[in-house]
């Protein structure tokens, strides 16, 4: 901290302050309270509001579309946090090796996806799982398991673990970022005295690494966590939610209702759900964490 | 002896098999990205023979019929225009703020702190109908500015605690001897100071830049002219019009993936390093 002699007084700290404070305000803060506003009235965008208390929070809570949507959510964060965390963290153990060459390389090409657009990313395999145009049932079939091939955006069953998939791809370079950060400031000597002791291959990663990351694997399930409560932009350009409503997620949710359907009312409620949602399952894989910690 | 060669061999095995297997785990990863550029060059008959072989000649009608009757142009600039204002305001109001924090001692300070920080709890997808209301009953939506704010805002929190966490190390020293020799506080801040964030506010642009480009969501609901629209709505509404066409689906999407890959091959250890102290951070 400064000296005061060089400090500017208060009021001009707050006048340069200000205009930044007040975007924020405008576009982080002051919505919610909006939302929290409408989220008492039953209106339809005309100019007609009916108050009518807490009857869209009841609403809400037996909307079975909206718990569906947020059991899809919860889904694709348990894929994302086996499929990003966990290949992540494999390929991060296998760089970790003294023989392995061109490690740069591997690390800035998985790295490549993170930067591409949700959108583009989703049209992409949208073409890739393609029944005619796309090369994954090219593949299969090149490999001799044309059983294999599926209608992958098409069927209810599988559109979840579909749309998963790209997800998983475009990120697992985030996290290997991320994770080789944490395993690059362990103590060398300890992973080499825990080598010599006989922990090597997965034992090494399941007894020696993990525990030493623990903090950073905290950090990177609430990245998932928050990274797949806001999934939209992919989805919305692969399926919109569908077939039917098989991948339909609670952002997706929010926007038909709002947008499509003109219910803002509801959909400030949607609105507010899923913010306070998406805190739970934060402040939830938080507590986890440390709860964890407090064993050992 | 002999068992001394075996274990050596199989150490070699396995030296091999490591660095294949990460080789093709970046095959994998790299040639989504690879198709879709080369396919984007081959004709529309060319592809439906043959999806996987490079393009005979590279055509660039694609290219062009995107730009021509898919507008791409308009929107690639409409972009070009959300993207390089708020990127600037955004930095420019990192630095402010993260600076003023972590220099001084005020009235306020804790709480202007606290402020930010929770900006990166709120979960921002949460604010999307709530911003869309909001700009409606501010008469805010699908206007020029429009865009502009929100993109400022989301960038504010991981760019003023970049800022902040930098300035830090820097020694106050600096300050004392620029007052020595008769630097008002603005002149330290903006010709002291501001240069030597050099590096970190070249961080918080890329970061800013990479999310303002890619945004999608939030255009959606707030634009509707034709004439504001950003570069994911413009390809989003072009490709779900030419759903038969896929060598011109690619070129629609490499166009607007072209400016984050080209900001990428240069930058990339920028990219990385920045994204995950930004997360981490948060």
């Amino acid at each position: 901290m400064a000296s005061s002699y060089l400090q500017p007084r208060t009021s001009k700290i707050f006048a340069i302050l200000l205009p930044g404070i007040l975007v924020y305000l405008l576009c982080c803060f002051v919505p919610l309270l909006f939302a929290f506003f409408y989220s008492f009235f039953n209106w339809n965008g005309g100019g007609e509001k009916e108050f009518i208390g807490l009857g869209n929070y009841a609403q809400l809570l037996t909307d079975r579309m909206f718990w569906d949507a947020f059991v899809n959510n919860i889904v694709f964060i348990i894929w994302t946090v086996i499929g990003q965390i966990g290949i992540a963290l494999i390929i991060a153990m296998l760089l970790l090796s003294k023989y392995v060459k061109c490690k740069t390389f591997h690390r800035t090409v998985l790295f490549f996806p993170v930067v591409l657009s949700a959108v583009v990313v989703g049209f992409l395999w949208r073409i890739i799982y393609n029944k005619d145009y796309g090369f994954l049932n090219l593949f299969l079939t090149f490999i001799g398991k044309e059983e294999w091939i599926k209608p992958w955006l098409d069927d209810p069953n599988i559109v979840i673990t579909s749309l998963a998939i790209p997800k998983i791809w475009q990120y697992i370079g985030y996290y290997l970022v991320i994770l080789l950060a944490a395993i690059n400031s362990i103590d060398m000597s300890i992973l080499d005295s825990a080598e010599i002791d006989g922990a090597v291959g997965w034992k090494k990663t399941v007894y020696i690494v993990m525990p030493l990351i623990r903090n950073t694997l905290i950090v990177t399930v609430m990245l998932c966590i928050s990274g797949n409560m806001k999934t939209f932009d992919q989805i919305y350009v692969m399926t919109g939610g569908g077939p039917g409503t098989s991948s339909m997620v609670v952002a997706i949710y929010a926007y038909q209702v709002s947008m499509e359907r003109m219910d803002y009312g509801y959909g400030s409620c949607v609105a507010i759900g899923i913010l306070v949602l998406s805190l739970l399952l934060i402040l939830l894989s938080r507590v986890a964490g440390k709860g964890r910690k407090s064993d050992d | 002896m002999i068992n001394e060669k075996i274990g050596n061999a199989l150490r070699i095995f396995g030296r091999i098999i490591i660095n294949v297997a990460l080789w093709l785990l970046s095959i994998t990863c790299i040639f989504p990205i690879v198709w879709m550029i080369y396919s984007s060059l081959k004709t529309q008959r060319e592809f439906a023979v043959d999806i996987i072989s490079l393009p005979q000649k590279p055509a660039f009608s694609n290219y062009v019929q995107a730009i021509t009757e898919g507008n791409l142009g308009t929107y690639f600039m409409n972009s070009v225009y959300y993207t390089v204002i708020s990127v600037l305001i955004a930095v420019l109001l990192s630095f402010v703020i993260g600076y003023i924090l972590s220099r001084f001692k005020f009235r306020g300070r804790t709480f202007v702190y606290y402020f930010f920080l929770a900006g990166m709890l709120i979960p921002i997808y949460a604010l999307l109908i709530p911003i869309f209301l909001e700009f409606k009953a501010f008469g805010l939506l699908n206007k020029r500015i429009t865009l502009i704010l929100p993109y400022i805002a989301f960038a504010l929190p991981v760019g003023v605690f970049l800022v902040e966490s930098y300035v830090k190390a820097i020694p106050w020293e600096m300050e004392e001897a620029a007052c020595m020799d008769g630097c008002k506080f603005g002149q330290t801040m903006s010709r002291i100071i501001l240069p030597m964030c050099q590096p970190v506010l070249s961080t918080t642009a890329i970061l800013s830049f990479l999310n303002t480009w890619n945004e999608f969501p939030l255009a959606l609901v707030l634009i509707r002219s034709n004439r504001l629209k950003t570069m994911p709505l413009g390809v989003t509404n072009f490709v779900g019009t030419y759903t038969v066409n896929y060598p011109l689906m690619f070129a629609a999407l490499s166009i607007s993936a072209l400016p984050v890959i080209i900001v990428y091959l240069l930058f990339y250890s920028k990219v990385m390093n920045g994204m995950v102290s930004g997360a981490v951070k948060g």
